[in-house]
């Protein structure tokens, strides 16, 4: 007989380095956004930092490298939720970089670089620190209670 | 991600985007964003049932924008909401392509 936590979700994810990965970590999202009452807001906030960060060490870290791997552990702390996500890729210091000059005109416009820029809009904290082989990179989100709650 | 055209008075092409606007959805409507980015002279992108943007998804709106601008044409952006807009305000993509609401106001900006 399964024990009172069966149902809950998992609080670490491992991937592979591929972006078809990705579609693996939304549904993993929902469940801990269903399990922990993620407002919309801040759900929408976590899947567009995970995107850029994962997607960040799959094209970048690893230069496309199918087999290594990525772990994202989640830890709710009551007033914040925290996304911490390791990797093996050389060092890259996410928090370092600065913001690219946004484009005045259509005609300036050059991709590239807005990845940071939106985790850096979007997360309430983001931290990276260097491991011995690889990263380690902490995104962190307020928990948004309504009165009363 | 789902794309579907119509063709409005004018020669204008409505595009209508649906769904995640991600690193899948980016590709999966790249090739078609710029086949009409190729051939059209007037877009009206409609956001209204984009649910996801993501800084590929950005680049796929942009870029076509970018090629019309370079032909002569014009692209605007019709009824972001939520956090689509949110992502396209803080890029200051809304600064260099034009966001309507209205849709009427959409089709004077493209005549």
């Amino acid at each position: 007989m399964p024990g009172k936590d069966a149902h809950k979700a998992a609080t670490r994810l491992t991937l592979k380095s591929q972006l078809a990965e990705l579609s693996r970590v939304w549904p993993w999202v929902d469940a801990l956004a269903a399990e922990y009452d993620i407002s919309g807001e801040t759900h929408d906030a976590i899947n567009l930092c995970l995107e850029e960060a994962l997607s960040n060490i799959i094209r970048h870290g690893y230069r496309g490298q199918p087999d290594h791997a990525i772990t994202i552990d989640f830890i709710s702390l009551g007033t914040s939720l925290t996304f911490t996500i390791e990797d093996q890729a050389p060092h890259f210091a996410p928090t370092a970089h600065a913001a690219s000059p946004m484009a005045t005109s259509i005609e300036e416009y050059r991709p590239g670089g807005l990845g940071v820029q939106l985790m850096q809009r979007f997360a309430g904290t983001l931290h990276w620190e260097p491991l011995p082989n690889g990263n380690r990179l902490t995104i962190g989100f307020a928990v948004a209670r309504p009165p009363g709650k | 991600m789902k794309i579907t055209t119509e063709e409005l008075d004018g020669g204008i092409t409505k595009v209508v985007l649906e769904g995640r606007l991600d690193i899948e959805g980016a590709a999966a409507v790249d090739l078609k964003m710029n086949v009409l980015a190729g051939s059209k002279m007037r877009l009206l992108l409609d956001l209204q049932k984009v649910t996801f943007l993501g800084s590929m998804g950005v680049r796929t709106i942009v870029v076509p924008a970018q090629t019309i601008h370079r032909r002569g044409g014009k692209a605007v952006l019709f009824a972001p909401s939520g956090m689509v807009e949110e992502v396209l305000t803080a890029s200051k993509i809304d600064s260099i392509i034009p966001i309507h609401h209205e849709l009427s106001a959409a089709l004077a900006a493209l005549k």
